[in-house]
């Protein structure tokens, strides 16, 4: 008798420990979850590539270059050099969506050591709903593309991504 | 038992709670974030990363040749077919780099048999890389044995081939590999071009070697900003600077100062100055081909 009753006492334990178990996991997975979707780039490399790629027709790929965006303090100056060849035409396409906001892009034929360049593109005029944006590239030696990244001070730690492809014919 | 059922939902509940404070409080870097920047301070302050490369394709490199007027020479392109020698992965990413140069050059020459000799040879080196999915994607290998006789459509499947690659080797965080991809094939291009150039001295050729001589530096670099990730780069780095040392020490490229600002002038090497560039290129070569 007393052997039942231990035995019975010793599985409702065990069922609400289980139980207990359970309910900690499943908060656990939510609680981590949430956080590690939170902090995820959003960067869908394989979308921004076909959809940059749609924009590139006639030109021929050459390349594409990714820039993974942090927003921080500090507002940000990132530079991507892009060697081009005399008598080729080339296009450029920029795809914005991969950002959670607004940056600038401008393009120079110098770097931004140089003491005095103009940008011979600029997104300054693009609508803000506008996130593809395509660049037909006058003659020149080199480009510079240049991400003017805002300070973000409300502490949201955003991240995004920026690509742009580049094309010839 | 109401009671003990409340107990239980407590437990979970504040077990959660827990688990929120510990996983809050994980994610905060301790650095200067619980100061709150004045307005000032932070309209004043721009942080400069470093100058990132976007280097271009071994099809352009290729096209441009072709478009000079790089006429097609049997036999100067890599012979040796035998992917399993290359054991290193510096060694795979710089042969495919080679050949992929190889598979242009016989592409826009029409040599159907050569470029599908090498699209197999790249297959196998990429597999050897453990990235030769990117072959079956959108079937491009099959796409390309069906159209051999198309030179136009060959070259734009070449093309696709290198943005499936640009971007898996950039979704794996393997940036590295294109850049020591290209380095081969930049090498490859610039033999192949010199080889040309030595039978008919053409003009035109000799301006384009010229030009594709001031991405060097461009290279050498995207390659330093990736040597972190495979300490190997740094062997392959020393070898490219010895090219661009002989080649800056050209007197037709040192006096040559409106050469970087011109977007139309192109620079002209006398033959001898071709000869001491094509003997480096050479040997940096066989250095890539022998692994």
């Amino acid at each position: 008798m007393k052997y039942e009753v231990f035995t019975n006492t010793l599985k409702k334990t065990l069922k609400m420990s289980k139980k207990a178990f359970c309910i900690s996991l499943v908060g656990l997975i939510f609680v981590f979850g949430f956080t590690t979707i939170q902090t995820a780039d959003n960067c869908d490399k394989k979308a921004l590539t076909t959809s940059c790629k749609k924009k590139l027709d006639p030109y021929k790929y050459d390349s594409q270059k990714f820039t993974k965006i942090n927003f921080t303090k500090k507002a940000q100056q990132l530079e991507v050099e892009v060697p081009i060849f005399i008598g080729e035409k080339y296009r450029l396409v920029f795809n914005t969506s991969g950002m959670p906001k607004g940056i600038k892009i401008n393009v120079y034929t110098k770097d931004k050591e140089a003491k005095k360049r103009e940008a011979i593109f600029s997104n300054k005029d693009a609508k803000a709903d506008e996130t593809q944006l395509i660049f037909d590239v006058p003659r020149a030696r080199k480009m510079y593309v240049d991400y003017d990244v805002p300070a973000d001070s409300t502490n949201a730690k955003l991240t995004g991504c920026m690509i742009f492809m580049v094309g010839y014919k | 038992m109401l009671l003990k059922k409340n107990s239980l939902v407590l437990k979970g509940a504040l077990f959660i709670a827990a688990s929120m404070v510990f996983v809050a409080c994980g994610s905060d870097a301790p650095t200067d974030e619980t100061i709150a920047p004045t307005e000032d301070s932070v309209v004043a302050e721009v942080q400069t990363e470093e100058l990132t490369y976007s280097l271009p394709s071994p099809l352009q490199i290729a096209s441009i040749f072709k478009k000079s007027g790089l006429k097609y020479k049997a036999g100067i392109t890599s012979d040796l077919k035998d992917p399993a020698k290359y054991t290193s992965n510096l060694n795979k990413a710089i042969n495919l780099g080679v050949y992929s140069a190889d598979l242009s050059y016989a592409v826009l020459n029409k040599q159907n048999q050569e470029a599908m000799t090498y699209m197999k040879l790249s297959r196998q080196l990429a597999d050897n890389l453990g990235m030769g999915t990117v072959f079956d994607q959108g079937n491009l290998s099959t796409r390309f044995e069906k159209n051999l006789s198309n030179e136009d459509s060959l070259a734009y499947i070449i093309a696709e081939l290198q943005m499936v690659t640009d971007m898996y080797l950039d979704e794996n965080d393997q940036q590295q590999i294109t850049s020591i991809v290209f380095s081969g094939a930049w090498v490859e291009s610039m033999y192949i071009g010199s080889k040309v150039y030595e039978k008919g001295k053409d003009k035109s050729l000799n301006g384009k070697l010229a030009e594709q001589m001031t991405i060097l530096g461009s290279i050498i670099n995207a390659l330093k900003a990736e040597e972190k990730k495979d300490a190997a780069i740094g062997g392959l780095i020393a070898d490219l600077v010895i090219v661009k040392d002989v080649y800056d020490a050209l007197p037709s490229v040192k006096n040559n100062p409106a050469g970087e600002d011109d977007a139309e002038k192109e620079l002209t090497l006398t033959d001898d100055e071709v000869t001491q560039l094509t003997t480096k290129i050479e040997v940096l070569r066989a250095k890539f081909i022998n692994g």
